[in-house]
């Protein structure tokens, strides 16, 4: 456990010295909550910024975790990696450090677009909702940074990593629950994105700020969350004999 | 004895890229050399448990890299070529990971002694992206010596470095040898492992094909080289006492039992073929031409296969 700790610290130190990344990593999602929760003209709900929210809170969460395994593809380039892994620490610390990091991090960021939309007027009506939606977003954010953190070990350069996380991200953002309820959607689109994971965070947490709580739905994106570490220690193994 | 391999052998697909070495190394500085490619680095990442070999056994310090992996972990340091420091952490900071990562007592102290040690100290406070290739290099050190270990791979440590930190490098690595530590080192130049190391291993596609002190190998190559600077095309010779060692575009040398009578005979038949001779000289060997005799000259090692062989062991890293 302790070595998780260290390889969590390195790269959060490493992480917070380089202001530009902290500050350029936030721009995209409060673009979207600015230009789109506020301008955009929707005529299907009263108050678009509230609808989308939960959608770009994910999003935040969604876009840091995949873009978190290229920290992993970099250690893997430079040497890191390998200085690392003769070290008598439990090799799986170096991956649950990268994974808890990256899920870290985007917490961070999640937290400054939820005080963005707050000011916004935003409003949150029950006290739970805050520390369930954190809940929530923390494993979805551990999902996906273990989907990432495994491509990254598959995958040798950083471009083609920087290619699949373009193909990967946006397509999922846009057939999620994130911008439209289903009901609106076209048959096709519904049913994409009714089995799209992102969705199930999305709900959960539209769910919540509306005072409901969704409790299978949850169970369900542990469940994919845990599958999902597996396969990443299993690939994790394999990668580095 | 600290490493030992019995018929180390590693397989990438249909290529060898270690193939059937024995090595037995004790409290000493014993270089790897090679061309790129040779299986320098990946002797030294089965050694370092960072390869799984393909057949044969391997011990460190009388631990199976493969059964007993994390034993070995806790008695090695591996400092890798790529010289992988965080350059936003300061010294110290990258040193303290480490010791923390090997789990040392008392390890604020133990950093500070290490950095002292290296020559960072003044240092220790800034952050690693202004430091010199020499600092890095000595950086790395510290992370790799602040646990202690007692055997150290260090694969291609002064690659890219200057003279003044090319030789601090050497002098660190030699006191490290004065207080127990087996240092087992990769690398192409001839002329620091000659000076340096206790003893060399020459690799060449996979196979050992000279081990000893560089001294003993020198000697047992002959006693002078010759060196003539031709041009022209030159088709071999026959002369008595006189042996062909390898040529690099117009230089061509030649192994003799004694150079000075060699030279006339050598430029007199040199001539007769046809060849144009602007200088001849005599010198005594060096590990290059050990080298030279036993891997053959650069051009051959610049092949299709090479590629291939660098390719895949990037792609394994």
């Amino acid at each position: 456990m302790r070595g998780v700790q260290y390889y969590f610290e390195r790269d959060l130190m490493r992480w917070t010295r380089s202001r530009r990344a902290v500050f350029a990593s936030l721009v995209m999602p409060a673009a979207w909550l600015i230009f789109v929760g506020l301008a955009l003209p929707i005529r299907f709900t009263n108050n678009y910024l509230d609808f989308i929210t939960p959608g770009i809170l994910v999003m935040t969460m969604l876009f840091a975790s995949l873009q978190g395994g290229t920290l992993l593809i970099f250690d893997k380039i430079l040497g890191f990696l390998n200085k690392f892994l003769a070290l008598p620490v439990p090799r799986e610390s170096i991956l649950f450090g990268k994974i808890l990091f990256i899920a870290f991090r985007g917490l961070l960021q999640s937290t400054v677009i939820l005080g963005m939309a707050v000011l916004l007027g935003v409003k949150i009506n029950y006290f739970a909702t805050i520390p369930l939606t954190y809940f929530v977003l923390f494993i979805f954010g551990i999902l996906f940074s273990a989907i990432a953190t495994t491509i990254a070990l598959l995958v040798d350069d950083y471009d083609s990593y920087a290619s699949i996380n373009s193909m990967v991200s946006m397509p999922l953002f846009f057939t999620s629950s994130a911008l439209m309820p289903y009901e609106l959607m076209p048959h096709w689109l519904r049913i994409i994105a009714s089995l799209n994971p992102v969705s199930y965070a999305i709900d959960i947490i539209r769910a919540l700020f509306a005072g409901n709580f969704l409790l299978n739905e949850i169970m369900e994106l542990i469940a994919g969350a845990i599958i999902v570490l597996m396969v990443s220690v299993h690939v994790f193994r394999k990668a580095t004999v | 004895m600290s490493v030992k391999t019995y018929e180390l052998t590693k397989y990438f697909g249909k290529l060898c890229a270690v193939d059937h070495i024995n090595l037995d190394i004790g409290n000493e500085i014993f270089g790897l050399l090679g061309p790129n490619g040779a299986g320098k680095t990946t002797a030294v990442l089965i050694l370092t448990t960072l390869l799984k070999p393909s057949t044969g056994e391997a011990y460190v310090c009388g631990y199976d890299v493969v059964k007993e992996a994390k034993k070995v972990r806790n008695v090695i340091s591996y400092v890798p070529q790529d010289m992988a420091v965080d350059i936003k952490l300061t010294g110290k900071e990258n040193v303290l990971l480490f010791a923390k990562l090997y789990g040392v007592a008392d390890r604020k102290k133990r950093v500070d002694e290490i950095l002292e040690l290296m020559g960072l100290s003044e240092r220790a406070d800034d952050r690693v992206s202004g430091y010199s290739g020499g600092m890095r290099r000595r950086l790395e050190l510290a992370q790799a010596l602040v646990h202690e270990p007692q055997v150290l791979f260090l694969d291609e440590p002064t690659l890219g470095l200057d003279v003044s930190a090319r030789r601090k490098m050497w002098e660190h690595i030699s006191s490290l040898k004065k207080k127990g530590v087996t240092i087992f080192i990769t690398t192409h130049y001839m002329d620091e492992a000659d000076k340096f190391c206790d003893r060399v291993a020459i690799i060449d596609r996979g196979k050992i094909v000279a081990m000893d002190s560089p001294a003993k190998l020198k000697s047992g190559i002959g006693k002078d080289v010759i060196t003539a600077n031709v041009s022209g095309e030159f088709k071999g010779l026959n002369i008595e006492g006189i042996r062909f060692l390898g040529r690099e575009v117009d230089i061509i040398k030649f192994m003799a039992e004694n150079g000075s009578e060699a030279l006339p005979l050598l430029s007199e038949a040199l001539s007769r073929q046809g060849l144009k001779v602007h200088s001849l000289s005599v010198r005594e060997p060096s590990l290059d031409d050990v080298f030279l005799q036993n891997v053959g000259t650069g051009e051959e090692q610049g092949s299709f296969d090479d590629h291939k062989f660098r390719n895949l062991l990037r792609r394994r890293k």
